[in-house]
């Protein structure tokens, strides 16, 4: 048809002019459609909503939990050292006071001091039940190697260096061995080969080193006056964040400058390959649980969406009849259900940062939202409306006014 | 005005259906034409292909000397925006929308703006004798009202030619009779009616009487 046509009715001529919308009239129209119909509107978005809450949550949760899995890695095991000797060295040079003193000047040293383990071994309440007592693994640890492990007490407190240079006969009991011991108090002894020793603390988790968390920890001069063939001995070290490569590579230098090569110094990973690391699988993780919940948005809004236009078609009919044409009805349809996804997208994120603050706060940790994601998943939620009203939109366009009004 | 030359509709549904046979019929300005006959027989398939809501499977038909199979739907859609008005049975009210905003959807396709769209849709209502009624939800008036706003919407645009179907159908008597009177004043002012009825009562107030018999257009 051309722009305009004359229609000539007796009365007088008519000129017909292409029906169209303005821009401004089909935002009116949408905006009506959306928010006269409450109800309606709700029952669509409420996919969308939830989609878009679950990609906001989980992405804040993630980086929430990556924030706090960097920060335990950074003060744990990030910071921690352990130098041990080459298989067949004898020497114990690097394990003497003037060694560790050169260690413990070097920038980056918080804490090194001296550890061996021993193998297990019966631990009894008195001497009468030396023969049925339970074996626990004995660490022998010098007051700067406990500082290292860092021993959360639970009763009473960790030996000093007084006791460490008389070779005191005391003992620091973990929890499983205390209980099994049915000691809940410092100031009692127990027995080792006959010996007494006095318990002076109880601790209930330790920082570093996982294997002292069953064991029994003495000072380092009395295990090695137990010491047998398999004790392993090794030196701990706490380092400043950051400093742990470095230290690895300076101590044994340190502690035995005239054979280096003897000792070898573990670290952990980079501090921030590991993060990345684990910050990687996390997202990973949590975007494609995300990608899951905004899939499912999208196809319960193109669900809604069909039931709704499809409760409608009288209304189509009659915006036809007045000279509505297809492409009007398509571009409102598509237009509401882009407005129904933002809509639900905005509520959604909302809702999505809602939930990481208060479960971030249960738990104590610091809330970590990008602004990245809740503009993500808006955008997202916007386009997957507009694209879950293609179908039901096209299909409404297509259908004869005559059809339409009889529905 | 409306000139139909050889007009039929045909369904295809298994076995075809002839809705509508070899209909020659015009229809001058000015005209109150009735078109009745029983359920089925073919009298709102001529009404929908009169008022350009269905296309005839054969023959002509012009408007205005305007040939509508040939300008697709956006002629049928100019043409039924600016030159016709619809009255429908079930009212076709929109929920949610203010009686005024469901006079002006009767506008939106045309070429008026929001200011001038918002005049005529009051004028309407006014001569419809509900200026009263201009904010209320179309769920909350009674029938004889919303038929009203209905034809209200249908006559705001002021077209040429308004089609009705079963205008009062769904009307009590009082209702039916303001409808009728109404119909009766619109056409006195020079609008063309084509009112398809069972009801003879309606029937008998239009000047020129159809009767639709399996598809074949009788003049009585």
């Amino acid at each position: 048809m051309r722009r305009t046509r004359h229609v000539d009715l007796d009365q007088g001529r008519i000129r017909l002019r292409i029906p169209r919308l303005r821009w401004a009239d089909l935002f009116v129209e949408a905006s009506l459609s959306v928010l006269r119909h409450p109800g309606r509107s709700l029952a669509t978005v409420i996919g969308t909503i939830l989609g878009a809450a679950a990609f906001v949550a989980s992405l804040g949760l993630g980086t929430t939990l990556n924030q706090q899995v960097s920060s335990a890695f950074d003060s744990r095991r990030a910071t921690e050292v352990m130098v041990q000797p080459e298989t067949g060295v004898t020497s114990a040079s690097w394990l003497e006071e003037t060694a560790l003193s050169r260690l413990r000047r070097l920038n980056g040293v918080v804490h090194a001091g001296r550890r061996t383990v021993l193998s297990d071994r019966p631990i009894a309440r008195t001497v009468d039940q030396a023969a049925t007592a339970p074996s626990f693994p004995v660490i022998g640890a010098d007051p700067a190697a406990v500082r290292v492990m860092a021993p959360e007490l639970t009763v009473g407190r960790v030996y000093d260096d007084f006791q460490e240079r008389h070779a005191t006969p005391v003992v620091l009991l973990s929890e499983p061995a205390a209980r099994r011991l049915s000691i809940t108090r410092a100031g009692v002894a127990v027995f080792l080969d006959d010996r007494a020793y006095t318990v002076m603390g109880i601790y209930r988790d330790v920082a570093r080193r996982p294997e002292a968390m069953a064991a029994v920890i003495m000072p380092y001069a009395v295990a090695t006056a137990l010491s047998d063939s398999t004790a392993a001995p090794d030196v701990l070290i706490e380092t400043a964040p950051g400093a742990a490569q470095l230290i690895s590579r300076q101590a044994p230098l340190a502690l035995r400058p005239e054979a280096p090569a003897d000792l070898r110094a573990t670290a952990p990973p980079d501090p921030r390959t590991l993060r990345d690391d684990v910050e990687s699988s996390v997202t990973e993780s949590t975007v494609m649980i995300s990608a899951a919940a905004l899939l499912i948005g999208t196809v319960s809004i193109g669900n809604a969406a069909t039931a709704g236009i499809a409760a409608r078609t009288g209304e189509i009919g009659l915006r036809r009849a007045v000279g509505g044409r297809r492409r009007h009805i398509f571009l409102q349809l598509i237009l509401e259900t882009g407005a129904l996804g933002a809509l639900g997208g905005t509520i959604g994120v909302f809702l999505g940062v809602l939930a990481t603050c208060v479960v971030s706060l249960a738990n104590g940790w610091t809330p970590v939202i990008g602004i990245s994601s809740a503009l993500a998943a808006c955008a997202v939620s916007t386009v997957a409306g507009m694209l879950a009203g293609l179908i039901p939109a096209t299909r409404a366009a297509r259908i004869p006014p005559v059809q339409a009004l009889q529905r | 005005m409306l000139r139909m030359r050889g007009v039929s509709r045909t369904y295809q549904d298994g076995e075809p259906v002839y809705a509508l046979r070899d209909t020659d019929l015009d229809v001058a300005a000015g005209d109150y034409v009735t078109i009745t006959g029983r359920s089925g027989s073919g009298k709102s398939t001529l009404l929908n292909v009169f008022g350009l809501l269905d296309v005839p499977s054969t023959g002509s038909y012009t408007v205005g000397g305007v040939e509508t199979a040939t300008g697709g739907q956006a002629l049928r859609g100019a043409i039924r925006g600016q030159v016709f008005g619809f009255v429908f049975q079930a009212f076709h009210l929109l929920p949610g929308r203010t009686a005024l905003e469901n006079v002006e959807i009767g506008l939106l396709y045309g070429p008026h703006g929001r200011r001038r769209r918002r005049q005529l849709a009051t004028e309407a209502l006014d001569r419809m004798g509900l200026s009263h009624r201009m904010a209320a939800d179309p769920r909350r008036l009674s029938g004889g009202e919303r038929q009203r706003v209905a034809i209200a919407r249908a006559v705001a645009g002021e077209p040429r030619v308004l089609f009705c179907d079963e205008p009062t159908g769904n009307l009590d008597s009082d209702n039916t009779d303001t409808v009728l009177a109404l119909l009766r004043k619109l056409n006195t002012s020079g609008l063309t009616l084509v009112v398809v009825t069972h009801d003879e009562a309606v029937a008998s107030e239009g000047g020129r009487r159809l009767q639709v018999h399996d598809g074949v257009v009788i003049e009585r």
